[in-house]
């Protein structure tokens, strides 16, 4: 194979891989989206922003979680 | 009150309030324990259009300990639904309410029973249903007969009640809470320097209020940790505690321009009650929302309050000469820490024992093996009635003398034989007895009487 023909072919494949990344993160998000459409209302309670501790509450499930990024984009939003 | 209001923040949820508990052997039937949870307080009779009802967004639980720990190890669980026929009108009911699926009815509450133990959950039933309130002679005219038919059988033997029934806690409100007044002995109070008050009978501030009952009859051997049916007094298998909780979803998200409300996350408790008046009268203003949010098996951090009640230091303040060996009296209450945080261990009463163990937890003990009393004393075990509180409690007990009495020293020789209690001590009341109760009591399940009609109650007047 020459080299821009190997070039070529590294660029296809990376293309396809990406596209199929891109279908399956679009899989996936529709998944979520239902998965969340089954659940009903969902609440997050963050009693301080700095620790990142996200409470997520949806029917009589509660679960916690830590994201300082998400905490403090939600907190800002806010504002 | 025995626990209605008592704390802060419960106050403002009249319908998750825990108001009184009181588990016995069943006079009736001596092979069951029948446990009764009251809430909502001083339900006026006449509270309509939009009369009481249990929360259907708040999960009511009546605990029980079999092995001494102050956590539940059975728990019955009762879950509220309320149904609408008619979202048009405004009204209650649109003609009379002759039985529990009258058309004429609007708004029914319907419940589930749940018992869960070592993390299994039994559903007993579903679908029940609850009475009335008592409205009046054309809405509930045969009110009887309404409450009769909610009165359900469940499996295994057991019996349940949800509804609303007459108040049968009797107590001075008015008076207690002027500073600790006692109508009976209100000559002896120190007043504050202002005029000095005649001696005079008690007023029963709960009479014809109404609340709201969770009554639930059990074989005993439902509730001991072997399933075995307790028949030694000195067995500490014989010997539960027994408390009532309510609890509702940690988040409520309200929307504007809606009537949506969301409820979702864990149940969080937010009333407790084992003993009564013990939030009330034993726990400190500040701590008060806290003790509610907790297990029993967390109330070491409350012994302080039980070891050296503040209501003690202030009897001989607030009538002078009246309780010296009470004044005197500065050591730690281990009379009153046996009977609210403990039990009563074998030794002290002949014949009685409520030990659950060495862990300070404030439940309401009851030996199930002691059957109940063919002469009762309202004064429980300080008149001698080994069935009666703090062994348990019935609905007639006295709750309010006995534990006056107990703070005030009348208990105190149970561990120190060398103490004299002072005379009053043995005769301190706010006057009342069952009889104070104007709509009285059942001899059957569930124990407590009819409600008052909202027709047929006037409203409050003037001593």
């Amino acid at each position: 194979m020459s080299e821009s023909t190997r070039r070529g072919f590294v660029k296809r494949s990376a293309a396809a891989a990406a596209g199929m990344t891109v279908v399956g993160a679009l899989a996936a998000e529709q998944a979520d989206a239902k998965a969340a459409a089954k659940s009903g209302p969902v609440v997050a309670y963050i009693r301080e922003p700095r620790t990142g501790e996200i409470t997520v509450m949806a029917g009589e499930r509660q679960v916690k979680l830590e994201d300082r990024k998400l905490a403090a984009r939600l907190a800002r939003a806010a504002r | 009150m025995s626990s209605h209001r008592e704390a802060p923040a419960i106050s403002r949820d009249p319908v998750a309030d825990s108001t009184d508990l009181y588990a016995f052997v069943s006079p009736d039937d001596p092979g069951t324990v029948t446990i009764i949870s009251n809430y909502i307080p001083l339900e006026a009779p006449f509270g309509g259009p939009n009369f009481f009802e249990f929360g259907p967004d708040v999960r009511y639980r009546i605990n029980i300990d079999n092995d001494g720990d102050g956590d539940a190890d059975i728990i019955y669980e009762f879950a509220f639904e309320t149904t609408v026929a008619n979202a048009d009108s405004f009204l209650y009911n649109s003609g009379p309410i002759l039985s529990l699926d009258s058309a004429n009815w609007n708004r029914k509450q319907f419940y589930s029973v749940t018992r869960i133990s070592r993390g299994r959950r039994q559903v007993l039933a579903e679908g029940l249903a609850c009475p009335p309130c008592n409205i009046g002679p054309l809405s509930t005219p045969d009110y009887d007969m309404l409450a009769s038919q909610a009165i359900h059988g469940l499996p295994g033997g057991r019996t349940v009640f949800a509804g609303q029934r007459a108040e049968g806690f009797y107590v001075d409100l008015g008076s207690i809470f002027d500073l600790g007044n006692l109508r009976p002995f209100e000559n002896l109070h120190a007043t504050f320097g202002l005029p000095s008050l005649a001696a005079a009978p008690g007023v029963n501030g709960t009479d014809n209020f109404s609340v709201h009952s969770i009554a639930l009859k059990v074989p005993k051997s439902d509730l001991t940790r072997n399933g075995s049916n307790p028949a030694s007094a000195s067995s500490p298998d014989s010997v539960v505690g027994v408390w009532a909780s309510a609890s509702r979803q940690a988040a409520i998200v309200r929307e504007p321009w809606s009537e949506y409300v969301h409820e979702a996350g864990e149940w969080t408790q937010v009333s407790r009650l084992g003993n009564p008046l013990f939030n009330e009268v034993l726990v400190g203003m500040g701590f008060k929302d806290l003790w509610n949010s907790l297990p029993p098996s967390a109330d070491k951090r409350f012994a302080g309050g039980v070891q050296r009640p503040e209501l003690a230091a202030l009897l001989p303040v607030l009538y002078p000469g009246v309780f010296p060996n009470l004044a005197k009296l500065t050591a730690a209450r281990a009379d009153l820490v046996a009977i609210l945080l403990t039990g009563i261990p074998s030794g002290l009463i002949p014949g009685f024992q409520n030990l659950t163990g060495n862990t300070l937890a404030d439940m309401l003990r009851l030996n199930m093996a002691i059957p109940p009393a063919s002469n009762p004393s309202i004064f429980g075990l300080l008149g001698n009635d080994l069935a009666g509180f703090p062994n348990g409690r019935r609905v007639q007990d006295d709750v309010v003398a006995i534990e006056l009495r107990a703070i005030a020293g009348a208990t105190y020789p149970l561990v120190n034989s060398s103490y004299t209690p002072d005379a009053a001590a043995a005769a301190v009341t706010d006057g009342l007895t069952p009889a104070s109760v104007s709509r009285g009591f059942l001899s059957t399940f569930p124990y407590l009487g009819i409600p008052q009609g909202g027709y047929q109650t006037a409203p409050l007047g003037t001593v």
